[in-house]
């Protein structure tokens, strides 16, 4: 009897028509897709995009020049260089990221002891050129004057969980 | 001929010209309308939505292609032998046009209705291996060549039991005008008395236009396209509409042998309304789906699979058809005339 | 001897030994803040308490002396919560800034909180803040990191000798400073820098631009002065961003000057990076074949005693033994590395070393001090006195200029006059001398680069005979040079030869016409004016005096540029590595020579430093031996006459800038006008 019924399977190509089955009704189904430029997907207030350095309120820049986001690069991505300011405090002079050694890990704002290195939620910044995405520190900062809101907030979002 | 120089050559040859052009643009439409639905359909089945950027739902998506194939550069390969690496796409895209002349559309409605119809049917598309070997072989390219080779085993195998159902219908009608094969369908079409040799022939058509799960001389993931890898631009959309115009070409064949051509499926109004030249178009439409569909489902052969399927499987059971029919016809007196 | 048992181990020491240098020669680490080796011993910081059965509490082990029969328990849990307490009193006042303080990375208090520490603080109160104190242009202070260990106070005042720091009020008021606000003023204060734990004490030049893990570093030897300090130069990118003093034991201990220190800023301004010629009067850009050429056209037809070549203080001995070359091969008998005019000769190597060595001098009980002042001259050996000195008996007599040397000494007079006398015994110090039993002399070039140099020197080595200084095992007749170049330049006997003109001779020549080219090898202690008739050839690393006075200007390596050898004022013979690259087109300074030879068509006859090397050491063999001294053969030496009766002075007229680097430094600068400023007007 099995064989009779196996042979029967066989013949009407009953896995056959059983796989087709499947793949007619998906036919019919809502489709998963997004359209991306008109519509997006949520993003997790730990999305690591593009870098920007914050500021505090009264428009002081955060970063002092410690050099641990330079330091835990594994890109070898940050390029820092720094001296004393005018008044006398730590500042950079300088502060480059070539974007495209960047790794995306996020160690930067990891290692960063006053946040101000981050990453941001943006990750829409194509470029026409290889040089546009060699980041200076009057671009980073513009970043975070930019999206600062939503930094701030992605940032109090993640903070009990640090 | 009587009519003199105009009446008896160049009106005639004006109006073949035109019957040409108007059997090929829609031909041509319906080829790169096939790629839109194609990518609809798979689209669907995958959950994507598919082509929809380039005009409304991207219906202009297909010229869009066109364009964007014509504006590429060709490259022809530096070790290709440059004559027949031309002629390959061109000869391949030519068959699949000429083998049309047979096709009816309509009882009357066809450009040349010659008496051995489904044997010139067969010839042409047994040639269409030839662009495929000299395409693989002139490329000068492993791939190619192993792509080439692929399609001609695969070809050569498939068409030994195409003969056989083309046989076992043969028996059936008694003529090789394709015509009379639709008109002896009146009332009963083949694909009921003769239905495996429909699921036969349909699945061999599958291998024949080297369509999913069949699709081993392109074989993106193991020879990266095989005969076609070294083509670019119009040499490579020659081979692309070719193909596409190949399906359409088997589906209608199908739809001839087995699906009873352009006769309505029951002989009473309100299908008798519908003109045949759409019951046609349909039919040919509704197999055509089968192929995405197919494609959307089965995962490709192994070769080895493959080759047991048309010898050892195919050729058997079609043999036997021809004698079951043969017989049957013989014992129950049904020989037509 | 007492015999200690340590984690088990039973370890027999020198009497006077504490617990924690037991523990060391064990190799076991016992963490500490105030105590330092070289340092006296105030066990304030509590960080090095280690258990001792049958004592009732853990005890500092670096003032505890190792006794018989102790046991000692380094790692037991007693230890390890005394440990945790104390590195958590410790922080209490300390603030969290580490990511902007220039100790971080290479912080004591740092590593030590990391292993021996907790991992959170309970101190909930406000953080003690104190002001920051100036200490002058080098030292940056953030005195609210400070841990009070001390040990800036306790170097001052042994070390430099200059007990200008201190502590004010007690406990948690307790601030280190200068009470009032002023430079400190010695020529070692950066070494507070190093020894500081914490990031209280940084360096001011060096503040905020870089941190110790971008670092590359090179251990390499010191220019500034004669002494051959041991250094490390730390570079990044091809900068040279702070030099720091390397452990040495007979040279430099683990002291450097600020000179050596804080000079390297120099290297970055004036730079001469490219060739230069004289085209119409004014000095152009040119290549280096463009500068080759103008050399070879301006020798061609002259005679070899029509050229002459000087070189300077900088340089290193493969340049000089490579010009020397140079010159011999073009037939010129005049050259000189004797810039000063000291009255030095080549053929008796005694005559111009400093034949006990630095860590001679702490075998001495008695120092006389010839035309020098040693403090400015050779800051490490006169630290190395004033080590001598604290340890007591020891006499220093001193001839010369009277300058405060942070020690006490007899002042014997100014002149010949006093040296006469001394050698007749009719001046007390006599007495002493020849009582002593390791006497030593010290002679300046303040009292040889003098017209009667040569008198003088016959003089001293008169005295070093006369009371015992030259005996078996002891030479204790020193010359202590301010030229790094110098031993090495007469080790290869880089003066005139048969018939040659000196430094005096060839600027003479050079002004009568019968000197036509001269080729200046980094020498800037001329008096270039005076060569204005002839062809100058300057090769040199900085637009210092020599190259405004030349035709043409060769741009050569600085000392961290250049693999070089340098031969200290005690003869010792050690290599310096480069640890940057020379700036722009600017070449090591033999391979300049090297490569203009082949030009003229008399290549040298070496192609790589190798070969030079083992040549040098073949032609002379005191530089076969790497870091090595030799006593060296006494044998007469100096000329016969009467020594004028003008006084003794110092060679040096400011400590700060004595060479082409360190005038070029605008830290120097600072330090000019700030301390040794301050220190004039006081």
């Amino acid at each position: 009897m099995a064989f009779i019924d196996r042979q029967a399977r066989n013949f009407l190509l009953l896995e056959l028509l059983g796989g087709m089955w499947l793949t007619f009704r998906y036919l019919f189904k809502p489709k998963a897709t997004l359209n991306y430029p008109n519509e997006k997907g949520p993003i997790s207030p730990r999305f690591r995009g593009e870098h920007a350095l914050r500021r505090y309120p009264n428009g002081e820049e955060r970063c002092i020049a410690c050099k641990l986001c330079e330091a835990i690069c594994p890109a070898q991505a940050i390029t820092i260089e720094a001296e004393p300011r005018d008044d006398g405090s730590r500042r950079t002079t300088r502060y480059d990221i070539d974007m495209t050694k960047c790794i995306y890990c996020g160690m930067c704002q990891e290692a960063c002891p006053v946040d101000a290195i981050v990453e941001g939620p943006n990750f829409e910044y194509a470029t026409e050129t290889r040089e546009e995405l060699f980041y200076n520190k009057e671009k980073l900062l513009q970043n975070g004057d930019r999206w600062e809101a939503q930094l701030a907030a992605n940032i109090a979002a993640d903070a009990p969980y640090r | 001929m009587d009519g003199g120089f105009w009446g008896g050559y160049v009106w005639p040859g004006i109006i073949i010209i035109l019957q040409i052009i108007a059997i090929i643009v829609p031909l041509i439409v319906a080829v790169a309308y096939l790629t839109y639905a194609e990518r609809k359909v798979l689209g669907a089945m995958q959950l994507r939505q598919g082509p929809m950027v380039v005009g409304p739902w991207g219906l202009l998506q297909p010229i869009a292609d066109g364009i964007k194939m014509i504006g590429k550069e060709t490259i022809i390969p530096s070790g290709a032998n440059r004559v027949v690496f031309m002629i390959a796409p061109m000869l391949t895209f030519l068959l699949s046009l000429v083998a049309w002349a047979v096709i009816p559309f309509d009882y009357g409605l066809v450009l040349a209705d010659i008496n051995v119809g489904i044997l010139y049917l067969f010839a042409i598309s047994s040639l269409g291996v030839y662009g495929i070997i000299m395409a693989g072989w002139a490329s000068n390219s492993k791939y190619a060549f192993l792509g080439a080779m692929r399609s001609a085993a695969q070809m050569v195998s498939y068409e030994v039991s195409i003969g056989f159902v083309i046989i076992t219908v043969l028996i059936c009608v008694g003529s090789l005008n394709l015509t009379d094969i639709v008109m002896a369908q009146e009332g009963l079409w083949f694909a009921i008395p003769l239905f495996p040799m429909f699921v036969v022939f349909f699945i061999s058509a599958l291998a024949e236009t080297n369509r999913s799960p069949f699709d081993l001389p392109e074989g993106e993931s193991e020879i990266t396209g095989g005969f076609m890898v070294e083509y670019s631009s119009m040499t490579y959309a020659l081979f692309f509409l070719g193909e596409y115009a190949n399906m359409i070409l088997m589906s209608g064949m199908t739809t001839i042998l087995f699906l009873g051509g352009w006769l309505p499926p029951f002989d009473f109004a309100p299908f008798t309304w519908i003109p045949g030249p759409i019951w046609f178009a349909l039919k040919v439409a509704v197999l055509l789906f089968i192929f995405i569909w197919v494609r959307g489902t089965m995962p490709r052969f192994r070769y080895d699979q493959l080759m047991r399927l048309g010898w050892k499987i195919f050729l058997p059971f079609s043999l036997i058809w021809v004698v079951l029919t043969a017989g049957a016809v013989v014992a129950f007196d049904w020989l037509p005339n | 001897m007492p015999k200690l048992t340590i984690d088990g181990i039973e370890i027999e020491v020198e009497k006077g030994t504490s617990v924690l240098q037991a523990c060391e020669q064990l190799g076991i680490e016992i963490p500490r803040f105030c105590f330092h080796d070289r340092l006296s011993v105030p066990a304030n910081c509590r960080m090095c308490l280690v258990e001792m059965e049958r004592s009732p509490k853990p005890i500092a082990s670096c003032a505890m002396p190792a006794g018989d029969g102790m046991v000692i328990h380094t790692n037991s849990d007693v230890v390890h919560k005394a440990r945790k307490g104390v590195m958590e009193f410790l922080l209490i006042n300390h603030p969290l800034d580490c990511p902007i303080c220039d100790q971080g990375g290479e912080c004591d208090l740092q590593d030590q909180a990391m292993a021996y520490g907790f991992d959170r603080s309970r101190f909930a109160e406000n953080k003690r803040a104190v002001k920051e104190k100036y200490l002058g242009p080098l030292i940056k202070t953030f005195m609210t990191r400070c841990i009070h260990c001390t040990r800036c106070i306790r170097f001052a005042d042994e070390i430099a000798g200059v007990p200008e720091l201190g502590a004010t009020g007690r406990s948690e008021h307790m601030e280190i400073g200068t009470y009032i606000e002023k430079a400190i003023t010695t020529e070692l204060s950066g070494n507070m820098i190093d020894i500081c734990p914490v990031g209280a004490l940084t360096s001011k030049p060096y503040a905020f631009s870089a941190r110790p893990w971008e670092l590359k570093r090179t251990e390499t030897i010191d220019v500034m002065d004669a002494v051959g300090s041991n250094i490390r130069v730390d570079s990044r990118g091809g900068e040279v961003m702070r030099t720091l003093p390397r452990l040495h034991e007979a040279i430099n201990e683990e002291w450097i000057s600020d000179k050596t220190r804080f000079a390297y800023d120099g290297l970055r301004r004036q730079r001469l990076d490219r060739p230069y010629v004289r085209r119409d009067g004014k000095l152009e850009q040119a290549t280096w074949p463009e500068a080759f050429g103008a050399i070879a056209e301006a020798m061609e037809g002259l005679e070899g005693s029509a050229m002459a070549a000087i070189a300077g203080d900088l340089c290193d001995v493969e340049a000089m033994y490579a010009l020397k070359g140079l010159m011999a091969s073009v037939g010129s008998p005049n050259i000189d590395c004797r810039q000063d005019g000291a009255k030095l000769q080549p053929d008796v190597r005694a005559s111009y070393l400093f034949n006990t060595g630095i860590a001679g001098i702490e075998e001495a009980d008695a120092i006389l001090i010839v035309g020098s002042n040693p403090r400015w001259e050779a800051a490490m050996v006169n630290a190395r006195i004033r080590k001598r000195w604290l340890q007591g008996g020891l006499k220093v007599g001193v001839i010369g200029p009277q300058v405060d040397l942070t020690y006490r000494y007899d002042y014997l007079g100014a002149g010949p006059d006093t040296l006469k006398a001394l050698a007749d015994g009719s001046i007390e110090f006599a007495e002493t001398l020849k009582s002593a039993k390791k006497p030593m002399l010290i002679l300046g070039q303040g009292a040889l680069t003098r017209d009667d140099g040569g008198q003088v020197l016959a003089a001293t080595r008169a005295v070093a005979d006369g009371f015992g200084m030259v005996k078996d095992g002891w030479n204790g007749f020193n010359v202590l040079h301010t030229a790094a170049a110098r031993v090495g330049g007469l080790d290869i006997g880089f003066v005139p030869g048969e018939g040659g003109r000196d430094v005096a001779g060839i600027l003479a020549g050079a002004g009568e016409g019968a000197i036509k080219l001269v080729w200046l090898l980094g020498a800037d202690e001329i008096d270039s004016s005076a060569l204005s008739n002839a062809f100058v050839i300057y090769q040199g690393h900085h637009g210092d005096r020599g190259a405004h006075a030349a035709d043409v200007i060769l741009p050569g390596a600085a000392y961290p540029e250049k693999n070089g050898t340098y031969v200290n004022t005690e003869g010792r013979v050690q290599h310096a590595k480069m640890a940057v690259f020379p700036p722009g087109d600017a070449r090591e300074d033999w391979t300049i020579l090297r490569a203009f030879s082949q030009q003229i068509g008399k290549a040298l006859p070496f192609d790589d430093l190798h070969q030079l090397r083992r040549k040098l050491a073949e032609d002379h063999p005191v530089f076969a031996e790497i870091d090595r001294l030799h006593p060296a053969e006494w044998q007469p030496f100096g000329n016969d006459g009467e020594m004028g009766s003008a006084v003794f002075a110092s060679p040096i007229e400011t400590f700060y800038m004595t060479d082409p680097i360190s005038r070029a430094s605008i830290t120097m600068a600072k330090c000019l006008d700030e301390i040794e400023g301050r220190a004039a007007a006081e």
